[in-house]
């Protein structure tokens, strides 16, 4: 009796330390994910010269904060544009940039390349209005904005 | 069994109670004089004034030099015996030979010490000046021991004891060996002679202490850093060459710098002004000259007012603009960009003078370039406009158990300083690789008369009269200095001058308003001047020759009428006399003879100066007016502002920066709470022509409780809130928001001696080349620096949000707000690598073994 009593002692002294520092059960956070992502924004204005643009930016059904905006492919847009601090501060991405050189792009043209931190798992569903697209004296002229994803253009 | 164990029982008691006793008994024993060779525990105080056990070494025969076994009444009657003052309440003290003496002395005269004491000390018949400062020991690792405790009474000078340093803290600072120098004979042979290693006494052969040789500073250590040290046995250890702290630096022939990889290689400037204000484009070049992916962190300076509004991270041909962010949320943003493996960077604000660069993922051999915008006003000062670019941030003096401020620390010593913000050190004789290039345009709008730097090696291109360009020149490209460039326009009689600026927001504008030019055919009232002097260990050698020239300079042209007063503090406060001293030939000697006895050593509890300086009982019937000779280097400015808001009283602060880059921030800071002004003597400037144009401007009446009408200007928000003084030479830039057009007219109206005086100035809110870009932010940064300066004091309310929101609105840096870039293009391989700290110099004329933990 005493032998077990003993045992059953000893055993308990190595038992409830090792348990004791055995991990608690993890299980998934509720933390979203955050992943970090670019859009390319393309400006086609057809035949005529692209000088200025600007453009808002809106995401449906995943959470998106702007990281960095990059300048576009052509050397007229090669500066990263500017965007409206104020508006950003009421989680409104406004881009815009212009240039008045004699070499401006036409076309379809990566103007810029908007990165992205986004949170949570769903992909984003973009949305891109273009305010407002001008030529070189600042008339405005007609053009379509779209975007592409994926890595580096 | 039972009595075996009651029996060992008893014995381990017994033996614990007579081990017990004995030391208890160890702690109480009198021991004046050592018996045999042997080691004595000591107390010192280091920099940061926490207290620590050491050990010295007493031979036989000695005094042991430990005051804790005299008793109070002892210590008491000894201090008495050995202090005395003069006619004039200035402490001296003649025939010291005890160590203990001087800490009878400290304890009666001050709490730190470093009390100013005069007096000869005749040792082994010798005559040793006794110039000031009261600690005996601490100060230097691997300083090598200037004065030796013979064990018989006296003190004699040797050297070569690298690695011994005082009470042998690795070189943390100047610590409390405090300033004893030696007889004028002996410090002009060292003076003749700074190639030599060490210091030689009489009788004595100079040796290497255990820290191997003595460090290569040494050599050219100037007089007034020699240190009476206690030999001490503190195990700083020297391992080997490289490591900090022990004592053993590296020895190098002048010229051969040891060039250290690091991240950040190259710092281009390019300014533009227009007018007086300036936009300013910094570019920073980051490489990875390592095996592995690294992240590279700087701490840097740039103008106090600087509305910083763009950041730009460039990776190859791609570049990619930084957005303005809440500052955690910039700072969460980078650390999971950074996890990741993107290319990102972060710059936040620690200081409105400094500002940390974090660029992660630089991967082994590729460059990042990161390109920081601002807009400033510059100043005007005695004629010159004023373009200042600081180069490097000087290393800080933190208060004991300050934690929020800017340590200064060794290469590879991050975090041994406490603080949340660290600046590491390179050492000397090293070199980082990392140079500057700088270049500034100017168009002043009418003929530039005169172009100057300083400080700096320049060259000077002018298109037109009204154009110039200023280049730093390549052989110059060391940023271990401010650059300071100041210009003269055609026209004595400048006019106030009013830049305006309108977008959709509405209308911004900036007004430099000059005092009234009759205000110098005026005569002032009888002053009453107090001189503060920064005697820290970072003001040693150049800088305090610098401010006492100043001070010399400025005592001689005090008037009959006045009175004067001269400060000095460093771990604590004294001052020349109980009261003030009246303008006499006799006294004026006594000034300048108590400051030709100041030395630069210590920490800088400039609280202790503030206080010492605004509670000093002040004279109703003359102007009194403050000035603070500093570098400015502490870590505690909020500190500091808040003791000068609540004890200015009548009082108006000059504050004169003093070296190659001080702290500019604070003392604009404190000059303008102390509606004064502030000016800056470089290493290379003269103190006298500084001095002269601050009396220039101080010989004549203010014009104070300044009023504007803005006439057809409905002005709002404007900063400063309060018109300050105006002096003579001295305009105020005044920026506000603004709605009106046309032409109208401001009447300004003030005070001179009694009398009212009105400014009118005509005004066209419609002059297109009046116009600036840069004002937005620029009113914007001043209101930033209005409610940063509100929060000092009221800690209560909300105007960190506040703070936030301008910020945010306007796209500018604070200390709330950050900015961040991320390259979400491409992900580098590996987690983030090695993070890796950019070393800067010690600005010019700062010692390193001085000011820099170690």
């Amino acid at each position: 009796m005493k032998k077990t009593a003993l045992i059953i002692a000893a055993s308990m002294c190595v038992m409830v330390p090792v348990l004791a520092r055995q991990p608690y059960p993890e299980y998934p956070t509720a933390q979203p994910k955050v992943r970090f992502a670019p859009l390319h924004i393309y400006v086609d204005s057809g035949e005529r010269a692209l000088g200025a643009f600007q453009f808002e930016l809106k995401a449906f059904g995943g959470q998106i904060k702007i990281v960095g905006v990059e300048g576009g492919e052509h050397a007229a847009f090669k500066e990263p544009g500017y965007y409206d601090p104020a508006a950003l501060a009421n989680d409104r991405i406004i881009i815009a940039a212009f240039n008045t050189a004699n070499e401006l792009p036409s076309g379809r043209t990566r103007i810029a390349t908007i990165h992205l931190q986004i949170t949570g798992r769903v992909e984003p569903e973009y949305g891109l209005e273009l305010t407002v697209a001008a030529d070189a004296d600042g008339q405005e002229i007609p053009a379509e904005i779209t975007f592409e994803t994926g890595e580096q253009k | 069994m039972k009595t075996k164990l009651k029996a060992a029982s008893i014995i381990l008691a017994l033996t614990g109670l007579i081990l017990a006793g004995y030391f208890a008994g160890c702690g109480t024993r009198r021991a004046d004089m050592a018996e045999k060779p042997q080691q004595v525990d000591q107390t010192v105080a280091r920099r940061d004034g926490k207290d620590v056990q050491t050990k010295v070494i007493v031979e036989a025969g000695a005094d042991n030099g430990d005051i804790s076994v005299r008793t109070e009444q002892e210590s008491k009657k000894r201090a008495d015996i050995l202090l005395k003052t003069d006619e004039s309440g200035i402490p001296y003290a003649d025939k010291i030979t005890y160590p203990k003496d001087w800490w009878e002395i400290i304890d009666k005269q001050g709490r730190k010490g470093e009390v100013p004491v005069l007096g000869d000390m005749p040792i082994a018949g010798k005559s040793f000046k006794l110039d000031s400062g009261a600690y005996g020991m601490g100060g230097y690792g691997g300083y090598g021991g200037a004065m030796y405790y013979d064990g018989h009474g006296s003190f004699l000078p040797r050297g070569g004891y690298g690695g011994y340093g005082g009470a042998g803290y690795g070189g943390y600072g100047e610590g409390y060996g405090s300033s004893y120098s030696i007889d004028g004979r002996y410090l002009s042979k060292l003076k003749s002679d700074q190639k030599q290693l060490g210091t030689r006494g009489p009788g004595y052969t100079p040796r290497p202490g255990p820290g191997g040789p003595l460090p290569i500073d040494l050599r050219t250590v100037s007089a007034d850093e020699i240190w009476i040290i206690a030999k001490s046995e503190v195990a700083v250890v020297a391992r080997d060459a490289e490591t900090p702290g022990c004592g053993a630096m590296i020895c190098r022939p002048p010229g051969q710098e040891k060039e250290i990889p690091l991240p950040l290689k190259h710092t281009d400037v390019k300014g533009q002004i227009s007018g007086y204000i300036a936009t300013v484009e910094v570019t920073q070049e980051f490489s990875n000259p390592y095996d592995e992916k690294i992240e590279a962190v700087y701490v840097f300076p740039l103008p106090q007012n600087a509305a910083i509004n763009e950041f730009i991270m460039v990776v190859g041909e791609r570049k990619i603009r930084g957005i303005i962010r809440e500052r955690q949320e910039a700072e969460r943003i980078y650390k999971e960009a950074r996890d990741q493996g993107h290319m990102a960077s972060l710059l936040t604000q620690e200081r409105p003078n400094i500002f940390t660069q974090k660029v992660a993922n630089i991967e082994p051999g590729k460059k990042i370039d990161v390109n920081i915008k601002y807009f400033n006003t510059l100043a005007y000062v005695d004629g010159w406009y004023e373009f200042v670019f600081p180069m490097v941030v000087g290393p800080r003096f933190n208060p004991p158990g300050f934690t929020d401020g800017v340590g200064a620390v060794a290469r590879g010593k991050a975090g041994i300083s406490g603080q949340k913000t660290e600046v590491q050190y390179l050492k000397p004789g090293e070199r980082s690789g990392h140079d500057i290039s700088l270049t500034v345009d100017i168009n002043a709008g009418v003929a530039i008369e005169e172009a100057a730097c300083s400080n700096h090696a320049i060259s000077k291109n002018a298109a037109a009269p009204e154009k110039l360009t200023v280049k730093l020149s390549p052989l110059d490209s060391i940023p271990n200095k401010d650059f300071v460039l100041r210009y003269r326009v055609a026209g004595r009689k400048l006019k106030s001058a009013l830049v305006v600026h309108r977008d959709k927001r509405g209308g911004f504008f900036t007004l430099m308003l000059y005092p009234p030019a009759n205000l110098s055919s005026l005569r002032r009232a009888p002053m009453e001047m107090i001189f503060v002097l920064d005697c820290s260990g970072s003001m040693s050698g150049k800088p305090i020759a610098k401010a006492k020239d100043a001070i010399r300079r400025a005592l001689k042209k005090l008037e009959p009428d006045d009175t004067f007063q001269i400060i000095r503090f460093s771990n604590n406060a004294s001052q020349l006399g109980p009261k003030p001293v009246p303008v006499t030939p006799e006294n004026i000697r006594r000034g300048l003879k108590y400051v030709d006895s100041l030395k630069g050593s210590g920490g800088t509890q400039m609280i202790e100066g503030i206080k010492a300086a605004l509670d000093f009982e002040h004279d109703p019937h003359r102007f009194r007016l403050v000035s603070f000779m500093t570098d400015g280097y502490i870590g505690n400015e909020a500190q500091i502002l808040e003791a000068v808001q609540e004890r200015l009283g009548e009082s108006r602060i000059f504050s004169f920066g003093v070296g190659s880059s001080v702290n500019r921030y604070l003392l604009d800071r404190m000059a303008k709470l102390g509606r004064g002004a502030v000016a800056y003597i470089g290493l290379d400037d003269s103190a006298g022509e500084v001095v002269d144009l601050y009396y220039d401007r101080i010989s004549h009446p203010a014009l104070t409780d300044v009023t504007i009408d803005w006439g057809g200007m409905a002005v709002t928000d404007m900063y400063p809130r309060h018109i300050p003084d105006l002096f003579v030479g001295r305009p105020v830039i005044l920026t506000g928001r603004f709605k009106g057009e046309g032409k109208t007219t401001i009447n300004i109206t003030g005070k001179v001696g009694g009398h009212y005086q009105d400014i009118s100035i005509p005004i066209d809110l419609d002059d297109s080349s009046a116009a600036h870009r840069g004002i937005a932010c620029v009113w914007a940064r001043k209101k930033i620096e209005d409610l940063a300066n509100q929060a000092i004091y009221d800690q209560t309310s909300d105007l960190p949000d506040e703070i936030k929101q301008v910020a945010l609105e306007y796209g500018l840096m604070s200390a709330y707000t950050a900015f961040v870039a991320v390259d979400s293009s491409r992900k580098t391989a590996g987690d983030h690598g090695v993070t890796v700290a950019v070393p800067v110099p010690v600005p010019e004329g700062v010692r390193y073994e001085t000011t820099v933990q170690n």
